[in-house]
């Protein structure tokens, strides 16, 4: 189903958190909205599913050309999965994934027989077969998070919202899950949103990229496209670290931590190289970070393979030159993050 | 005993995480003091209830809830006949108390539980303007004498009272005179026996003073629980299509029920145990008597055994509550721990 966000805004009193928002998602794409906290990424998500309503004549939701912004919570065919999960805590995690086929109007409402059915094969589905009699507080985090997912399914949502849906998880279990919900999209191929504060969660697993600041979209495109050509410098700063180098008056080059190389001699190849002393060795498994210290103190970020770090064998202290490999150049240097 | 209900589940919950930083010597100062004072005012009061109810033995104890009847064939005095007439008399107006506090706790309780889920509901699922007014506005029956609130009553419903006109002259039947005339009148078999005319000094009154004393418990002990646990399962059930009906019996009420007995318990406590506002809209008229007011007339006859005797059921309904009390108070506080 297609998504139409259409000139949306919201205000709280006199803040406004989101200003005049369009957006349009594919049917059966996976986009994430990634932004800081205060961007209002979620409160858009909760717009879309009609948790809340957008200012008044401010614009539209539209589902495959249906307006449905006055079209009730439950009734909107959504599916909505919540960052607390929300399970209901006395009912077992077969009854919760039963909830939404038992609150079925009775003329829609399948049969016992077809709710067992459709439990267990959601149950199979998020590889908790054996955990139908369990409650929630029985379960761990990544269980409860595929039991919320389970339960928004069981009512073949149109589309699937998801709030922050690894937040609460610890990075093991985020990664596996990760992974989980974008082999379990392309199966199901349901249009999907889910709202994210983590860059590289977004990248990895979403078609497209809503990367949201202050209110608005930044940057709405494929994962690769925001990451290597950022449309402003937020979208840069917000999609990793990164190092400024003063350039021309009111616009600097922004260089990417692995972007800059380390040379042991003067003439390294690189005719622009500075020279710099090592501050500080982080060994970070693969990649090996670096602090130099530069003329005035400016302090320089490097991340270097750990291959490329035992070749220059660098020990602190060291005075070594180094370059930019890949810069972007003149975002205004007054935006700030 | 206000104090001690403003308090309410979430205090429990906090005693838990209490850690001792006061030397043994302190602690033990400390806990004696409490002992002392609790048993001075609270454990040997009781006691006495109980053994003033049996000063008179067993017998004397049944007796003023069963009196005695005369042997038929007997032959008795006209004094002997008219202690036994006396006493019949007395019985029968202790039992009508009994039967009147049942009653108002019967009526009270239904309509103090739908007041409080919606009070609690508004004041913790909703933000508006005045929120922060209506939770203080609940509070305060704890804050003002019971005494005042039954005047308050007077002076609106009375003779001379605001609403004195109307409310003087408002016909009602009781609703628990209703019963069995059988079809011979009409097709409805089921009639009132007993009209009464005015709101003061009718077990109306009473039924509305009770109701303005007891209203917060449900709410207060609501209230915490709520706000604990947010909005968020209500809306994940709306979001699966469940109506607000159904979203409230299957997902909100069984989330609270605990709190919401303990708050049933405290209510249905003091509707049984309220003297201030009660005394003052009954006139003091023997059919208007709840159980405390049955026993300050008792005690005031003279009649110390009976008085102590009827105090004494109250008494045990307080341990019963303290006991259902602790128990519930126990589920609720393992409620909000569940919803952190």
């Amino acid at each position: 189903m297609t998504i139409e966000v259409r000139n949306i805004s919201k205000s709280y009193g006199p803040t406004k958190v989101l200003r005049n928002i369009d957006l349009t998602i594919e049917s059966g794409e996976l986009v994430s909205l990634l932004g800081p906290s205060g961007s209002g990424k979620t409160t858009l998500l909760r717009i879309i599913a009609g948790i809340e309503q957008a200012d008044p004549g401010s614009g539209a939701v539209v589902f495959d050309g249906e307006d449905v912004s006055g079209v009730d919570l439950g009734r909107r065919g959504i599916g909505f999965v919540f960052q607390s999960y929300a399970l209901f805590k006395h009912l077992t995690v077969f009854e919760n994934i039963a909830f939404g086929l038992r609150a079925k109007r009775r003329r829609e409402r399948p049969n016992e027989a077809q709710i067992q059915e459709k439990v267990k094969s959601l149950l199979e589905l998020i590889q908790l077969g054996s955990f139908a009699q369990r409650y929630p507080s029985q379960l761990s985090g990544g269980q409860r998070q595929r039991v919320a997912l389970a339960r928004a399914l069981a009512v073949e949502p149109r589309v699937l919202l998801l709030d922050e849906p690894f937040g609460a998880l610890d990075a093991t279990v985020r990664r596996e899950l990760r992974s989980w919900l974008r082999h379990l999209h392309d199966t199901i191929h349901v249009t999907t949103i889910f709202v994210t504060h983590d860059q590289e969660e977004a990248l990895e697993v979403s078609d497209r990229v809503a990367v949201m600041g202050h209110g608005q979209i930044e940057q709405f495109d494929s994962p690769q496209e925001v990451y290597e050509n950022p449309a402003n410098a937020f979208v840069f700063k917000f999609l990793g670290n990164y190092n400024v180098f003063h350039g021309r008056a009111g616009a600097g080059s922004f260089v990417r931590p692995h972007d800059i190389a380390i040379f042991r001699e003067a003439d390294g190849g690189q005719p622009d190289a500075r020279a710099g002393v090592v501050s500080h060795i982080g060994f970070g498994g693969p990649v090996v970070k670096i602090e130099l210290e530069g003329a005035d103190n400016h302090r320089v970020d490097v991340e270097l393979t750990a291959q490329a770090y035992h070749e220059l064998k660098l020990e602190r202290g060291e005075k070594v030159w180094f370059a930019a490999r890949r810069a972007h150049v003149d975002f205004p240097l007054d935006y700030s993050i | 005993m206000a104090g001690a209900i403003t308090a309410a589940v979430p205090h429990v919950a906090e005693t838990k995480r209490a850690v001792s930083t006061e030397s043994p010597a302190a602690r033990r100062i400390l806990i004696s003091i409490t002992v002392l004072f609790l048993t001075i005012f609270v454990v040997i009061p009781l006691i006495n209830v109980f053994n003033q109810a049996f000063s008179k033995g067993y017998e004397a104890y049944l007796s003023v809830f069963f009196p005695q009847r005369p042997d038929p064939d007997a032959v008795l005095t006209f004094s002997q006949k008219r202690r036994l007439a006396e006493a019949a008399a007395q019985a029968a107006r202790t039992w009508r108390s009994i039967g009147l506090t049942a009653a108002v706790a019967s009526i009270v309780l239904p309509l103090n539980i739908l007041f409080g889920l919606a009070a609690a509901w508004a004041t913790t699922k909703f933000n508006f303007r005045g929120r922060a007014l209506l939770t203080s506005l609940i509070d305060l029956p704890f804050s003002v004498s019971p005494v005042v609130a039954g005047l308050v009553f007077v002076l609106l419903l009375g003779r001379n009272g605001i609403w004195g006109p109307w409310a003087t002259k408002l016909e009602w039947p009781d609703p628990f005179s209703l019963h069995w005339v059988g079809f011979a009148d009409g097709f409805w078999p089921l009639a009132f026996g007993q009209t009464h005319v005015g709101i003061i000094f009718t077990p109306l009154a009473i039924v509305l003073a009770t109701i303005f004393v007891t209203f917060p418990f449900v709410a207060r002990s609501l209230t915490p629980l709520m706000e604990s646990q947010g909005t968020d399962e209500e809306l994940a059930a709306l979001s699966l299509g469940a109506s607000g009906w159904r979203t409230f019996f299957k997902i909100t009420l069984p989330n609270v029920k605990w709190a919401l007995l303990y708050g049933v318990i405290l209510c249905m406590a003091r509707s049984f145990g309220e003297f201030g506002a009660v005394s003052v809209v009954s006139g003091h008229i023997d059919v208007n008597d709840t159980m405390p007011l049955r026993i300050e007339k008792l005690w005031n006859e003279y009649n110390n055994q009976a008085a102590f005797s009827v105090a004494s059921l109250l008494a045990f309904v307080a341990v019963i509550t303290l006991v259902a009390k602790s128990i519930v108070e126990w589920k609720a506080a393992r409620d909000i721990e569940r919803s952190d």
